[in-house]
């Protein structure tokens, strides 16, 4: 008896001292371990928070996508960001939307009566994984919370059913014996992908939010179009700017309400006979402003001659374009001297003047294209860019001239000043160049590059020095 | 020290120096070396800041460069300049409105501009572009506006100036040598033309606050 306590002192006593030295280093591993994995894994999970809605009464027609488009709108008053799951679902981010509605609780229940005042029978539930929203609300279990760690205790009693897998997976699933996801969940996960295929594993990580999800935002397939007709003929361009103003006003609320810009308007010009005269006001940038809008179709409708008396106008958008969060910092980057302060002009407005008037073609800029040819080592750009560290690094051997001839021109031997630098590539497309570039200079002026065709030796001119 | 200019009227019985300089009808020149209100950019040549009030290449104002021929280094003399002020937070925008051939945006990119900030406007007429030259100008987003044209009038030229100095940029005109003795209203004007040696000859023909005179510029 007192050997017996004595050994399991013993033993006691070799498990006290052996944990501190064994078994620290092996835990402050797997600490290290959970540190790098969870890491990445861990910030959507922090980042985004899904409600899922599910309306089982949604008739499985061909008018159901219509209907869940429709849908779609009004979910977009409560977020920016919204998702279809075919074939009666949606999926809404609301994180960001969490504190401007007050609580979780708040917004999950006006979303929730949202759908009552349409009087449609809705199922729902908010966690951080948009799977587990979804087989949440699919079983019926109305639950709200942005606790990643319960989601396995949660997901546990849903039946697989709910799932949507392809029945063959589920029958295998029933075959096994597993009817929940908490039974599956169980399972050792290198047996459940070898049997039933790498998908399955991964829904399960989504689910679970161990793995992002990515999603495809809705972004409405509708276009602003709206018209006023005037009571009397208009003969003067310039009277048919007091006209436009409320149509761009309507115009900018409509991309407002949406998040969303242009990059094009129309604008018809109604006449009593013959085709409608179509002006194109063309933006720099993704926009929703009513003050560049405005700026454009001012700029067009003073250089417009009209051919006929105009009796009403139309103003018709191009396609949607969201306003990114991109698309905001680039134009953020875009704005010059602190121009919104001043109320001066920005560099996307005063581009767009230019070209409003100038041509569309009339005003770019350019980029470089890793390529040792120089007719090829740029090219033009129409879009204005954000600040970008990435250019293509330029070795400075030999200088190269700030004018670039559109044709190399043939020329007789000049005189040189220096050089050669050979350039020779472009085999592999047609149009290899094989040329020792010089520096010349015409007599007593102008600097040039020029360079002689290493099969023909030609001279040609290509470049001056300005 | 003070240089006195008196137009027209000189006070017989002036009692002293101070009494002249009150009269407001006397135009008082100010020093060359006195600093200008507005920043000026350093052309990158010691001999050429040198004779320049201020220092350097003036902005908002209106810089008219006469040129014998293209490829004297004449965009040579401004890309410093243009560095410099991209350089500066704020307004990095370059415009260049008509130029003769395409500008070789690796050789730009070489001397350190930054590419995407650099726009070209190609006008179907001089009008248009003297139009766009005003916009771009007066708009307060460009840091340096160029124009290139064969020739134009006095009247748009003061327009140009006007809107460079509402604007703040740096306005630069190349026209042909022929407009030599035209009055012009820009701030500086200066001749290129061909020299003896490699460098380019240039020629201060007016230099508001300064003294014209050929300038000699060797290496920077």
């Amino acid at each position: 008896m007192r050997g017996r306590t004595a050994k399991s002192r013993t033993a006691d006593l070799f498990a006290a001292v052996s944990a501190p030295s064994m078994a620290a280093p092996a835990r402050a591993v797997t600490a290290t371990q959970l540190a790098t994995v969870s890491a990445p894994a861990a910030r959507p999970r922090a980042k985004q928070l899904w409600y899922a809605v599910v309306f089982p009464e949604l008739p499985a027609s061909a008018a159901a996508p219509v209907t869940l488009q429709r849908l779609c709108m009004h979910a977009q008053t409560f977020t920016s960001f919204v998702s279809i799951e075919a074939p009666n679902a949606l999926l809404l981010e609301i994180r960001g939307s969490v504190k401007l509605f007050g609580s979780l609780q708040k917004l999950h229940g006006d979303i929730d009566a949202c759908w009552r005042r349409l009087e449609l029978a809705a199922r729902s539930a908010t966690t951080p994984s948009t799977l587990a929203a979804l087989w949440l609300a699919r079983a019926g279990k109305a639950m709200h919370g942005d606790d990643a760690g319960t989601l396995p205790a949660q997901l546990s009693e849903v039946p697989l059913v709910c799932t949507a897998w392809e029945n063959e997976t589920l029958q295998t699933l029933r075959a096994m014996g597993v009817t929940k996801v908490g039974e599956l969940l169980r399972l050792p996960r290198a047996g459940l992908a070898r049997r039933l295929g790498s998908a399955v594993v991964q829904a399960l990580d989504i689910a679970l939010g161990s793995q992002p999800a990515p999603r495809r935002a809705f972004v409405p397939k509708e276009r602003f179009r709206a018209r006023s007709d005037f009571e009397t003929e208009v003969e003067h361009a310039a009277y048919l700017e007091k006209a436009l103003e409320p149509l761009i006003e309507r115009c900018a609320r409509f991309l407002r309400g949406r998040q969303a810009g242009v990059q094009r308007l129309l604008l018809k010009l109604r006449h009593r006979e013959g085709p409608a005269t179509e002006v194109t006001l063309g933006l720099a940038s993704i926009t929703s402003e009513r003050g560049r809008l405005m700026d454009v179709a001012v700029q067009k409708l003073t250089r417009l001659e009209l051919k006929a008396p105009v009796r009403g106008i139309e103003l018709i958008s191009g396609s949607l374009r969201p306003l990114s969060a991109a698309s905001l910092d680039a134009f953020a980057g875009l704005t010059g001297a602190a121009g919104a302060a001043e109320g001066r002009d920005t560099a996307p407005q005063l581009v767009e003047r230019l070209r409003a008037r100038l041509g569309e073609e009339a005003v770019y800029g350019f980029c470089l294209i890793p390529e040792h040819r120089p007719e090829a080592a740029w090219r033009r750009v129409r879009e204005l860019r954000a600040p970008s560290a990435s250019e293509p690094i330029i070795d400075a051997e030999m200088p190269r001239p700030v004018w670039l001839l559109q044709e190399p021109l043939p020329l007789s031997k000049p005189d040189i000043l220096q050089g050669p630098e050979r350039i020779e590539s472009g085999w592999w497309d047609g149009k290899g160049v094989a040329r020792d570039y010089y520096i010349a200079r015409r007599h007593h002026g102008a600097k040039l590059w020029v360079f002689q065709e290493r099969h023909s030796k030609r001279w040609y001119l290509h470049g001056v020095f300005a | 020290m003070c240089c006195v200019v008196v137009k027209t009227w000189m006070p017989r019985e002036a009692a002293s120096l101070a009494e002249i300089l009150a009269d407001a009808r006397v135009w008082k020149l100010k020093d060359a070396s006195a600093a200008p209100a507005r920043p000026v950019w350093s052309t990158g040549r010691s001999s050429l800041d040198a004779r320049l009030p201020g220092g350097g290449w003036p902005t908002a104002s209106l810089i008219e460069v006469l040129l014998e021929d293209t490829g004297l280094g004449e965009v040579q003399l401004f890309l410093p300049a243009l560095v410099a002020c991209q350089g500066r937070a704020g307004s990095p925008w370059l415009i260049w409105i008509a130029p003769p051939y395409e500008p070789y945006a690796p050789a730009l990119a070489q001397q350190g501009i930054q590419l995407n900030r650099l726009l070209v406007v190609r006008p179907p007429s001089a009008t248009e572009a003297l139009w766009a030259a005003e916009q771009a100008l007066s708009s307060g987003v460009c840091a340096a506006v160029f124009l290139w044209l064969k020739g134009t009038d006095d009247r748009w030229l003061r327009r140009l100036k006007l809107a460079a100095e509402a604007g703040g940029a740096l306005g630069v005109l190349f026209r042909p040598e022929r407009h030599r003795y035209e009055s012009s209203p820009a701030t500086l004007r200066l001749m290129v033309s061909k020299g003896e040696t490699e460098a380019p000859h240039l020629d201060l023909l007016k230099v508001q606050g300064g003294r014209p005179g050929p300038v000699d510029v060797g290496d920077p």
